[in-house]
């Protein structure tokens, strides 16, 4: 190998080189720490819910009229929807799992003052409400018709819920908690989980804690709620349409709206994640399209500059796999001059947006493989320029060019 | 040493064919200083460039070193260069960002000699063209001879069994050029063949055996013992050496 040649010859030649070099450097540090957020995106939007998103539809129900009632209106309800040919289960809820709306909580897991709160997302919500969500109970037991109650006011304290496994633990963190435990709300009055949902995501997809969630069995005095409607796998648009008719004709003091599949209301919600990794690929792509044709143009201008010289190299022995190295490993060494740089500067750049954004700390695979990638680009971009050099005849070292 | 016989070459494009040598046929034995002449467009370099096997030939047969070359694939055209012929250039053909170590190393390295075998050869090959003390300088600090030098030094160091030099006093001035001239010749007379290329009559008057190039044929020579000389056919024409 030709190191301490080309290393010399490229010391008389710097600007191309050095330029390739941070250009390299600069691609390396925005690619790994793009991709690395593209992936954080990606995880964050196919993190599964705990839910059978893909089969619900939920719709909203708003009453008018001095005379409408809805805790009378939501049994009728739920019987006739649950008739609906397709439909597997259905509950009545206050808000939409991942809509971005909903109503949250504190609780704890003593009643001593002091005692550490931890924040949740509820949901007030019937009988069949496990089998609504498609979640999975761990432990413990779903609700029952007898334990939905129907309070005249807000005030009323609860007296039973089913929640997640990160919410319990989250309120008993040295472990062991199960169905079964008292929890306290914010007054200090005791609440019994009766159930452990494996998981179930909240409201709000940007908020750390979106998997504490718990499930209140319980019709508000309120006007207004949306009905949670599951369908059997690869019913739900047959059945989406008969949702709005049935409500329509079961109480015509009301306005039915937000027709809306869950996967929909999913999707919208983490629409700024899919935008964000799609504008990050965009500049990711650019950037290693930008950065191969600088590769190639660097080693075509140096190919253009030399030819002479290859002429001389082939005509005092040179194979044309000499050449075809020689501009490979000239290449090589200038992008790993430039992955050196670009590590330390891949590092530096997660620093500050550690520092600055709260993002997550570099996962450390990430350099390495971004270094590979550089190396393969690098390769497959003077691969054609290196060929072109190889083919150039030894004749031309005779020749005045 | 070097044999070709009834070589032919012809540049081929759409509309025109261009005959460079017709019916080429030299020989030139271990040991000898040839100088082949002929004005520009006559074949010179064709005939450098197929005897250095820088490029093809269309029919005939060459002979190198008791091998026959004729059908060789590029990879061992390439070790037969590096091995065997030393190349000397008009224009010297030194890399211009590698000094004058670097350079003389350069067909070493193809060569897959080990780091300390490379040194002495250059060492020695450096010092014979008397450029020891500008070992490590640039081309670009060299004067004309002295790049030249170093081009000898590079066709040297490998060892060659013959030299091939190209107008090698073609970009000197005149004491220059002399003093090339000079270094060929003690390389001749140390038992290197040598086959000269040079449109300088005088230069040519230099080499024990001159060889006339005109159109592709070869005309004439001064030194022919045993073919019959003057307008025979060119297949007859055949040189042998002196």
């Amino acid at each position: 190998m030709e190191f301490g040649p080309i290393w010399r010859a490229s010391l008389r030649n710097k600007t191309g080189p050095i330029l390739m070099a941070l250009q390299i450097a600069l691609t390396l540090a925005v690619i790994v720490n793009a991709v690395f957020i593209i992936k954080q995106r990606i995880d964050k939007i196919t993190r599964p819910t705990g839910m059978d998103v893909d089969n619900i539809v939920t719709v909203q129900s708003f009453g008018f009229g001095e005379d409408f009632n809805l805790q009378e209106s939501v049994p009728q309800d739920l019987a006739e929807l649950e008739a609906i040919p397709g439909v597997l289960a259905v509950t009545s809820s206050q808000h939409v799992p991942l809509s971005g709306s909903g109503w949250g909580t504190e609780l704890a897991g003593s009643s001593e003052d002091g005692a550490p709160r931890v924040n949740g997302a509820q949901y007030f919500v019937n009988a069949d409400a496990v089998n609504a969500f498609g979640v999975k109970l761990e432990s413990g037991r779903a609700f029952t018709a007898e334990d939905v109650e129907y309070p005249e006011s807000f005030g009323v304290p609860i007296s039973q819920v089913i929640m997640t496994r990160a919410y319990l633990d989250a309120l008993f963190p040295e472990g062991g908690a199960q169905a079964g435990a008292t929890v306290y709300d914010k007054l200090g009055n005791p609440v019994t989980v009766i159930g452990v949902l494996d998981t179930m995501h909240g409201a709000w997809v940007g908020w750390d804690e979106l998997e504490n969630v718990m499930l209140v069995p319980r019709v508000m005095p309120v006007e207004s709620n949306y009905y949670i409607v599951r369908a059997e796998p690869g019913e739900r648009d047959r059945v989406m349409p008969q949702v709005e008719q049935t409500l329509l004709a079961t109480n015509d003091r009301r306005v039915v709206k937000s027709l809306r599949t869950h996967s929909e209301i999913r999707d919208s919600s983490y629409q700024g994640d899919r935008g964000m990794a799609v504008v990050l690929a965009v500049v990711v792509s650019l950037m290693v399209m930008v950065t191969g044709v600088g590769i190639v143009g660097l080693a075509s201008f140096a190919v253009r500059q030399r030819i002479k010289q290859i002429g001389t190299r082939r005509a005092v022995g040179a194979r044309r796999q000499d050449i075809l190295r020689y501009f490979m490993v000239e290449n090589w060494m200038i992008t790993t001059a430039g992955v050196m740089l670009g590590s330390v500067l891949t590092i530096a750049v997660n620093y500050w947006m550690v520092a600055s954004f709260e993002l997550e700390r570099l996962d450390p695979l990430y350099v390495p493989a971004g270094v590979l990638a550089l190396w393969l680009l690098g390769l497959l971009g003077v691969a054609g320029p290196a060929r072109k050099a190889s083919a150039i005849s030894p004749a031309i070292a005779t020749r005045t060019v | 040493m070097l044999e070709m016989h009834h070589i032919s070459k012809v540049y081929r494009t759409d509309t025109v064919e261009t005959h460079a040598l017709r019916d080429f046929s030299l020989r030139v034995e271990e040991g000898e200083f040839v100088a082949v002449t002929g004005p520009s467009g006559s074949g010179k370099t064709t005939f450098l460039n197929i005897a250095g096997m820088l490029e093809d030939f269309t029919s005939g047969t060459y002979r190198l070193d008791a091998e026959d070359v004729s059908d060789l694939g590029d990879d061992a055209r390439s070790r037969i260069r590096n091995e065997k012929i030393g190349f000397i250039f008009q224009s010297f053909n030194l890399i211009p960002d590698l000094n004058v170590f670097d350079n003389v190393d350069v067909p070493l390295r193809y060569r897959g000699f080990t780091g300390a075998e490379r040194r002495r050869r250059i060492e020695e090959a450096v010092e014979l063209v008397g450029l020891t003390s500008r070992m490590r300088h640039l081309p670009s600090q060299l004067s004309g001879g002295q790049q030249q030098r170093v081009a000898i030094a590079r066709a040297l160091a490998g060892a060659p069994r013959f030299l091939l030099a190209d107008e090698p006093t073609g970009n000197l001035d005149s004491e220059m050029a002399d003093g090339v001239m000079a270094l060929l010749e003690d390389i001749n007379s140390a038992g290197t063949t040598i086959v000269m290329v040079t449109h300088d009559a005088d230069l040519a008057g230099r080499a024990p055996r001159n060889v006339q190039v005109l159109d592709g044929w070869v005309q004439d020579t001064t030194q022919a013992i045993d073919s019959p000389v003057a307008s025979q056919a060119p297949a007859e024409l055949a040189v042998v050496g002196s």
